[in-house]
């Protein structure tokens, strides 16, 4: 991937509304365009002033937005050098490729345009609420601090407030106006703002790992207060300087949890991560447990808590949350947020649709037992049997319900209606709801209570059960997951695996793209992709694929980005090297913060599989290409050696040709052709090899092969020994002469000259080389054999080896380049053969090497 | 008196110094061309008998030239290359071309290779469409289809007897695999060529029988077949 360098942010920060943030910005770019920067404008806002008319007609626009939005597409098709954009917290227009405008800013700073926007105290997320309670006014376009923060310059424009109001006196804006206090509390707080941003960007210049000891950690929950609590507690992280947590413990309530409730608690998680928090999900029925126990692994110092949460969920007698909370981790920092405002009446909703469903299953199940039960108690009163029996019977009855429904509301109703059935059926009189003894009232109060509390149990073990088997699959599949990628080898394989472990726990369609040098691999689809999907449009979801795979984030259905795509979209990456793009399909409504949670495990997991698995590729193909350039080296040395020898006579015996041929007698003449021609036969020997050599990739050698006539490779192998094997008989054997073999002729033609070369050239004059074809078992074996001096065995092992030559003489005197019989082996082994060599009886050497038979079918 | 003539397509001097010394020497008529399209004029102004082509041209491929020439020309083409890919001899041959030499090649195969074209040329003039083919002891009757070796008749399966003449109506003629197989079965597919050689290999044995009968057909190994005129 290409890095460009990054585009500059400039924010015009200021207090208030008609301060000239707008005029600041544009005077500053005319600057910037008088010293030839391409400037562009991207958007300015609606309520521009008469001097920013001026001053906008100085500069070019893109495209023709200039009210309603910054058009990024031609904005990063055009590249001024510098873009500037009104109103850095606005939302976009529905439709657009990102929710925010801070969004598309990033985008233009990640592709190296420089951007100028103006911004008001009261955008900044984590000043929301202070400003808001100063004004009066809530807005919904905020942006994070983040974008703020990490602005590499924030140039504040400031005016006295009473010059503002006097400004202002006369305009349309009047009646907007704020009060002077107002006003100067809200340039107090600007003002702070952007010396705490100054402070803590010279902090973080003079250490690195700027974090203090403090950690953070605020409680998240559905409740739309808790928001303003988040803030605050973003607001002490920085205050701090400290790590910053947001927990959220998700009950077995949750499951049944109200669709709007599961909403807001995402906006506040998402909330929480653009505050720059660490979301974590943990498991259990007991809040403050949970909390305390997160609380000390991860040494969180301050807990922020707001006090809705600390009413909500005990109300029956126990001890609120934050004392429960104190009383199990007494040395930390608890922060209570009070909340008065907005949600008194406030209580997680369930959902209404599922109960709704169980309704009539759960009334029928409770019927059934109950019948049983009542049914049980008769025949133990017709038998004599006590009334104790009969009330462990309805005991019995309840605590079976309990079991077989799915809320305790069943149960409760159960015991009442086992109470009242036991006075109407089983106690004097009969059949009436009187009860006469005076012992009675306790009994039936016994009765119910033991029955409810019996239930009760029951149904909070089953929950717990069902919450660990949860948490249970969820670690069984994150375990699953790492063993299958360290499994896998190529990256098909690590695909595949992530793929199943995704589908295992989302049960969702995906589809993962690969990243192919820095292109998006064709997409690879998991789960059936039914017809019934209208709004899937192929060219909307790879534009999305393509801008995640570009930009690292995640983006699609869910998201600020191209939220109309059918999938959502996440990078498959190591920090900043995304090895390709997973699309999780999002019909059935986001995911849940510990899916999420763990998705993103997996995805890591999976990434640094691909990177490993990369490494491993590149570091092979280091090694093979160190392989193949000694190889290189090695021929080159010992040719460039053994090339002169031939060449020398060569050119020797032309030139004395040419200088006094003439004087020559007939014999001289013809001994000195027939040198050249036996070195120019040599050096063609030698480049033939050579040739096939350079065929050899990392010790392994590419082949073209066909079906082929044995007989006809030796014939042709026997044909182009040169003159000299004709003063030694080369006899040919076919034992079988119709074995077809599957082979790349070349070469073996190569193997078998070049055995038959060497036979004759270690041999002297009058011998016989011995060609044999035969087949022995699946293969078809070829020996070699001469007899000559043979070859002593302690050579034996050594004569494939490269560069290997041997100690005996060669006929002719010549050193030998030591690679023919090294080429033989690579190539046979290439085939799928063996090489080997032997002893010929009663003198000489046998080289023999087999091939793999072929089986053909005729077609007549 | 020789009154062949012929045209040495090579870039390179020394080769075609070598080439046409040796034409020389054997009393050819020859005129030259260092590259394709000097080939294609020199090709159409004189008319050669037979056209020496090198492959590896400065300026075209060797391949293109031969299909330019076959636009108009029959004339007999040997390709000489100094690639040692087969791939690039059998586009060549399959192109149109008739022969092949690969570098380095002596005298002696250059002047052999010329002397079967010749012989090739002289048979294509006054055969025609002859009723019966004789090579030798070989001797095929096209009208009653069937094939002797010298007094008797060859016991050939229908295939075998396909291929015979396949090669007899070519002789002289270096016939590419997928050619053979094209005509033969109508597609030329890898198991063809399984086939094609077990084929060939039972031919062969009932054509050339004993040590000392002289060779009628030969394999070009990785390339494919030719039958050759025995005298």
């Amino acid at each position: 991937m290409e890095k460009e360098r990054k585009g500059q942010l400039k924010i015009f920060f200021s207090y208030a509304e008609s301060i000239g943030k707008t005029a600041a910005m544009l005077k500053a770019a005319q600057g910037q365009q008088a010293q030839g920067l391409n400037v562009a404008v991207g958007c300015i806002g609606a309520r521009a002033s008469e001097d920013v008319v001026l001053l906008l007609r100085e500069f070019d626009r893109i495209g023709q937005a200039d009210r309603d939005g910054l058009d990024l597409d031609q904005a990063l098709k055009k590249r001024p050098d510098l873009i500037l954009i009104d109103e850095l917290a606005c939302s976009n227009r529905q439709g657009s490729r990102h929710r925010k405008r801070y969004q598309d800013i990033d985008e233009l700073l990640k592709s190296g345009i420089d951007v100028y926007t103006t911004v008001n105290v009261g955008n900044i997320e984590s000043l929301h609420d202070t400003v808001a309670d100063i004004t009066g006014v809530r807005t919904w376009e905020r942006i994070p601090d983040f974008v703020f923060d990490q602005a590499d310059q924030v140039e504040l424009i400031d005016m006295e407030p009473g010059e503002l109001i006097e400004r202002l006196k006369g305009s349309e804006e009047e009646d907007s106006l704020f009060t002077m206090e107002q006003l100067t509390a809200l340039r107090e707080i600007a003002l702070r703002r952007c010396a705490d941003r100054v402070k803590r960007l010279a902090r973080r210049q003079q250490k690195r790992g700027f974090h203090t000891d403090e950690h953070i950690l605020v409680c998240l929950s559905s409740a739309p207060s808790n928001a303003k609590i988040i803030r605050t507690a973003a607001r002490m992280a920085r205050a701090f300087n400290s790590q910053f947590t947001a927990l959220f413990v998700e009950t077995p309530d949750f499951k049944a949890a109200a669709a709007q409730d599961r909403e807001r608690l995402r906006a506040n998680e998402n909330l929480a991560e653009q505050l720059g928090a660490h979301i974590e999900t943990v498991y259990g029925e007991d809040v403050p447990y949970q909390i305390a126990e997160f609380a000390r692994l991860f040494g969180i110092t301050k807990i922020v808590l707001g006090r809705s949460v600390a009413a909500r969920k005990y109300f029956l007698g126990k001890m609120p949350l934050t004392e429960q909370l104190i009383s199990y981790v007494p040395e930390m920092d608890i922060h209570i947020i009070p909340d008065q405002s907005t949600d008194k009446g406030y209580r997680p909703q369930k959902a209404k649709s599922r109960r709704g469903l169980n309704v009539v299953e759960n009334t029928a199940k409770s019927g059934c037992i109950l019948t049983g039960a009542t049914a049980l108690s008769l025949g133990f009163y017709r038998l004599g049997f006590t009334e104790a029996n009969i009330i462990m019977v309805y005991i019995l009855g309840v605590l079976l319900t309990s079991i077989v429904t799915s809320h305790q509301i069943y149960s409760l109703v159960s015991s009442i209606a086992s109470v009242f059935i036991f006075n109407f059926l089983f106690t004097h009189p009969r059949f009436s709801l009187v009860a006469y003894e005076t012992g009675y009232p306790v009994t039936f109060v016994v009765l119910f209570l033991t029955a409810y509390i019996t239930g009760t149990l029951a149904i909070r073990y089953k929950e717990q059960a069902g919450q660990s088997a949860k948490i249970a699959y969820r670690t069984k599949i994150l375990f699953d997951t790492n063993q299958l990628l360290s499994k896998a080898g190529s990256r098909a394989e690590i695909i595949q695996a992530a793929a199943k472990q995704i589908r295992k726990l989302l049960d969702r369609k995906l589809v993962i793209f690969e990243n192919v040098d820095g292109q998006l691999s064709r997409p690879c689809f998991f789960g059936e992709r039914s017809a019934a999907e209208p709004s899937f449009h192929m060219e909307k979801e790879l534009e999305t694929a393509k801008w995640v795979m570009k930009n690292n984030h995640m983006a699609g259905a869910g998201t600020d980005t191209l939220s109309d795509a059918c999938y959502t979209y996440l990078a498959l990456r190591v920090s900043d090297r995304v090895y390709g793009v997973v699309g999780i399909e999002a019909a059935n409504g986001p995911l849940d913060a510990a899916e999420h949670g763990i998705l993103l495990s997996i995805l890591g997991e999976c990434a640094l599989a691909l990177e490993n698995e990369k490494n491993v590729r590149e570091k092979e193909a280091a090694a093979v290409l160190a392989e193949s350039e000694q190889l290189r080296a090695n021929l080159l040395r010992t040719i460039s050696h053994d090339l002169r020898t031939p060449l020398t006579t060569i050119l020797g015996n032309a030139s004395s040709l040419i200088s006094n041929g003439d004087s020559f007698d007939r014999e001289t003449k013809r001994r000195i052709y027939s040198d050249i021609y036996d070195d120019s036969m040599w050096l063609i020997n030698l480049v033939e090899n050579l040739l096939y050599a350079t065929r050899i990739e990392g010790g392994r050698m590419s082949l073209h092969t066909s079906t082929e006539l044995l007989s006809d490779i030796i014939e042709e192998a026997i044909k182009h020994m040169g003159r000299q094997a004709a003063s030694r008989r080369i006899k040919v054997i076919h034992e079988d002469d119709m074995l077809l073999v599957r082979a790349d002729a070349k070469l073996i033609v190569q193997v078998i000259a070049n055995m038959v070369d060497n036979g004759v050239k270690y041999t002297e004059d009058g011998m016989t080389v011995t060609v044999t074809a035969r087949k022995k078992g699946s293969m078809a074996e070829i020996l070699v054999a001469d007899n000559g001096n043979g070859i002593p065995d302690r050579e034996k092992k050594h004569v494939f080896e490269k560069f290997y030559c041997g100690s005996s003489k060669i006929a002719d005197n010549r050193r030998s380049l030591g690679l023919g019989l090294f080429l033989c082996k690579a190539i046979v082994e290439a085939h799928g053969g063996t090489i080997a060599v032997g002893d010929h009886e009663p003198k000489g050497a046998v080289f023999s090497f087999t091939l793999p038979l072929e089986e053909v079918t005729l077609y007549e | 008196m020789n009154k062949v003539q012929i045209l040495v397509v090579e870039d390179d001097a020394p080769v075609r110094s070598l080439i046409t010394t040796t034409l020389k020497a054997h009393d050819y008529r020859f005129a030259t061309a260092v590259n394709g399209n000097g080939a294609i004029m020199e090709a159409a102004s004189r008319n050669p008998d037979i056209i020496l082509l090198d492959l590896g041209l400065p300026d075209m491929d060797g391949v293109e030239v031969i299909e330019r020439i076959r636009n108009w020309s029959n004339v007999p083409i040997i390709v000489i290359s100094a690639r040692s890919e087969d791939s690039d001899k059998i586009d060549a041959l399959d192109a149109g071309a008739d022969d092949y030499l690969t570098k380095p090649f002596s005298v002696d195969e250059l002047l052999a290779r010329l002397r079967v074209t010749r012989r090739r040329m002289a048979l294509m003039q006054n055969s025609g469409q002859e009723a019966v083919f004789v090579n030798g002891q070989l001797r095929i009757d096209f009208a009653s289809g069937c094939a002797y070796l010298g007094e008797e008749e060859m016991h050939l399966t229908p295939m075998e007897y396909k291929l015979l003449c396949l090669l007899a109506r070519n002789t002289g003629k270096v016939l590419t695999h997928k050619f053979i197989t094209r005509s033969v079965w109508g597609s030329s597919w890898k198991n063809d060529v399984g086939s094609l050689r077990v084929f060939m290999a039972t031919l062969r044995k009932k054509l050339e029988k004993g040590e000392g009968s002289p060779q009628y057909i030969q394999t070009h190994i990785g390339i494919g077949y030719r039958m050759v005129r025995v005298e």
